[in-house]
């Protein structure tokens, strides 16, 4: 098990890097740098500054700067930003995108294990054709779209109530937190439903689940404790993929609910070449990403017995 | 002679498909002796199963539907019933193994827990008392290390490791009756013949009645008491093992006889399959199901359904015009 799990985090170190190279090559051969704007007129200030930031000096050679920097934990500070380290903008902002992110996908997992597990019971009737209608919705429509309706059914909400119970936009409380996790939750709480409901399926006619009900076990004992744990098996795959889609997806959702996510910056980033912001969120998400993967795997185990590593 | 210990009368299954209604069992009889084995007999599809697992109310429905019959266990009614005098049926009552003990256990489950979950439920036992007693049906089904054993899962376990542990499972709660649903189809013989002692054992240790369905008449040879053939949803013959393998009276009895190798010099013997093959059963044929393949036919075979002839033997009974004295030679 400790082999294994060193083994893994080997690995996901080799992928940090190449994460981490590939970007600052690619971010290296757009077109400008961080200083060509308007600011920077004069040849010899622009000399000054690439003298300063170490960008006169070779490619190869900032490369490597740049990969002791990154082992030793520091990103660099921002081009744009005035003496902002690169950290202590992932320090401040990315709790808050995390604490976004972790609530989408409790909701999005419970829900899609929930929903999915509801339409197997009832196939082809009532329930199961209303779920599915939403569920395809929701892998269809985008979250911008969600995040739109969810703040207007707030607003309406609030206004007919006269109170505001949950706040439409903006950042400092649990009740900031709920609907934009939600919506942001949704995409991948339709996918999972549609996977759990086939997966249940599956096991509904398991030979297992034949020996239940020779057993003497009712309907609700054998959903328990013999459908459950096994359907759940592929969900449980996928979640490593999923908490990445909704890490990185929170994007959209943290500018329309105004939430000062890391979103922000990553984008906000590229758009005007900062070169450390850029290389900071960049390798510190895909690290965050593979130690989720990680993560995901060896959870795995607990729960199906077949795949636990001795 | 006693009250049996299970009367199954004119039980009769269908189930609703997308091509139309499918009568998978249509009029069966039997019943069963305290302490005795009964093997049912049968092709594939021939409903032998659908008939046992429907007594124990196994078959999903819908689309399954009994439309008729009862099975009475003590004299009491059990289609449809849940429980019995306060016990259930299913898993306290009436035990049940079945055809490929790899896909039937839960692969995510500790084997000793999914031993001890019926005594949990049934018998209200506590979960560590559930698992001391999971250890000892182990060593009983002879299950060597059985505490071992017990907390591993069953992908760690043979086929027929793990038709031990079903065997286990299924007499956990010291059902009357073990029904085998072709308990040794999926096993490799010398296998097989450890399965079916171990059954043996047990089933005299406990003065339990055995259901064997079966397509292996070397298994009814070995094991049974009473056979019931099946074919095309209903019984052809009933009668003990001795008057259906020597005085067998139904062409389709003779008919499987003449199918199954002996253990005589094998160029003196070649195998008789069965021409052709059963019936629709979305619709099946008017008079007698094995018509159409029966070598000894007669008109009156095809429009009428033969009679249940008793064949001088008291168990003994064959359906089939062969024996009614109303069909002649030239008819």
């Amino acid at each position: 098990m400790w082999r294994y799990t060193f083994k893994r985090l080997i690995q996901g170190i080799v992928t940090v890097w190449f994460i981490a190279t590939a970007t600052f090559f690619v971010m290296h051969f757009v077109p400008g740098d961080p200083l060509s704007d308007a600011r920077a007129t004069s040849e010899q200030i622009r000399k000054n500054l690439e003298a300063r930031y170490g960008l006169d000096k070779p490619l190869a050679e900032q490369y490597y700067i740049y990969l002791k920097n990154i082992a030793s934990g520091d990103l660099g500070i921002s081009f744009t930003q005035q003496n902002r380290e690169v950290n202590d903008i992932i320090r401040e902002h990315f709790p808050v995108s995390a604490a976004l992110g972790v609530l989408a996908v409790v909701f999005a997992a419970l829900g899609g294990i929930l929903w999915g597990a509801l339409t197997a019971l009832f196939r082809n009737r009532m329930p199961d054709i209303v779920i599915m209608f939403f569920v395809v919705l929701g892998v269809s429509v985008p979250s911008f779209v969600f995040a739109a309706l969810g703040q207007l059914s707030l607003v309406t909400l609030n206004d007919w109530l006269g109170t505001s119970i949950l706040p439409v936009a903006g950042w400092g409380s649990v009740q900031h937190l709920l609907v934009p996790s939600l919506v942001l939750g949704l995409g991948t709480m339709a996918f999972l439903t549609r996977l759990m409901r086939s997966s249940m399926l599956e096991v509904t006619g398991a030979d297992y689940v034949r020996t239940a009900r020779a057993k003497g076990l009712n309907a609700t004992q054998i959903f328990i404790r013999h459908q459950l744990r096994n359907a759940i098996l592929p969900v449980v795959t996928v979640l490593g993929p999923a908490i990445a889609t909704i890490t990185t997806g929170g994007f959209v959702v943290e500018i329309v609910f105004a939430i000062p996510g890391l979103g922000r910056f990553f984008v906000q980033s590229v758009q005007q070449l900062d070169y450390t912001v850029i290389m900071g969120t960049t390798v510190f998400y895909g690290g965050f990403l593979v130690f989720m993967v990680i993560a995901v795997d060896l959870v795995y185990g607990l729960i199906d017995p077949r795949v636990r590593v001795r | 002679m006693t009250r049996p210990l299970l009367e199954v009368e004119d039980l009769a299954v269908e189930f609703d498909t997308h091509g139309g209604t499918v009568k998978a069992v249509r009029g069966v009889s039997f019943s069963l002796q305290e302490g005795q084995t009964l093997a049912v007999v049968g092709e594939s599809g021939c409903g032998k199963s659908v008939c046992v697992q429907s007594l124990v109310g196994l078959i999903p429905m819908p689309p399954g539907r009994i439309t008729k019959g009862s099975a009475r266990l003590h004299g009491e009614e059990i289609l449809g019933y849940e429980t019995l005098g306060g016990k259930r049926v299913r898993g306290q009552m009436i035990g049940m193994i079945f055809q490929d003990p790899m896909t039937s256990l839960n692969p995510t489950m500790r084997i000793g827990d999914q031993i001890a979950e019926p005594l949990c439920l049934h018998r209200g036992m506590r979960r560590r008392d559930a698992r001391k007693r999971a250890i000892e049906l182990l060593e009983l089904s002879q299950v060597a290390e059985a505490t071992k054993r017990a907390r591993q899962y069953p992908f760690e376990f043979s086929g027929g490791m793990l038709q031990r542990v079903m065997i286990a499972c299924a007499l956990a709660c010291e059902p009357r009756i073990l029904i085998a649903d072709e308990p040794t189809t999926a096993l490799d013989v010398t296998i097989q013949a450890q399965i079916l002692s171990l059954m043996r054992d047990l089933q005299q240790e406990r003065r339990m009645s055995l259901i064997l369905i079966t397509h292996d008449l070397g298994v009814v040879a070995q094991m049974a008491d009473e056979v019931v053939v099946m074919y095309a949803g209903k019984v052809v013959e009933t009668g003990s093992s001795d008057d259906i393998f020597y005085s067998s009276g139904h062409p389709y009895t003779q008919g499987l006889k003449s199918a199954m190798p002996q253990n005589q010099d094998r160029r003196a013997q070649r195998l008789e399959p069965i021409a052709g093959s059963p019936p629709d059963l979305f619709d099946p044929p008017q008079g007698c199901g094995y018509f159409d393949r029966c070598p000894q036919a007669m008109r009156v075979c095809e429009q009428h359904h033969p009679p249940d002839v008793a064949l001088g033997k008291p168990l003994h009974r064959c359906a089939c015009w062969l024996h009614d004295e109303r069909a002649s030679d030239d008819d």
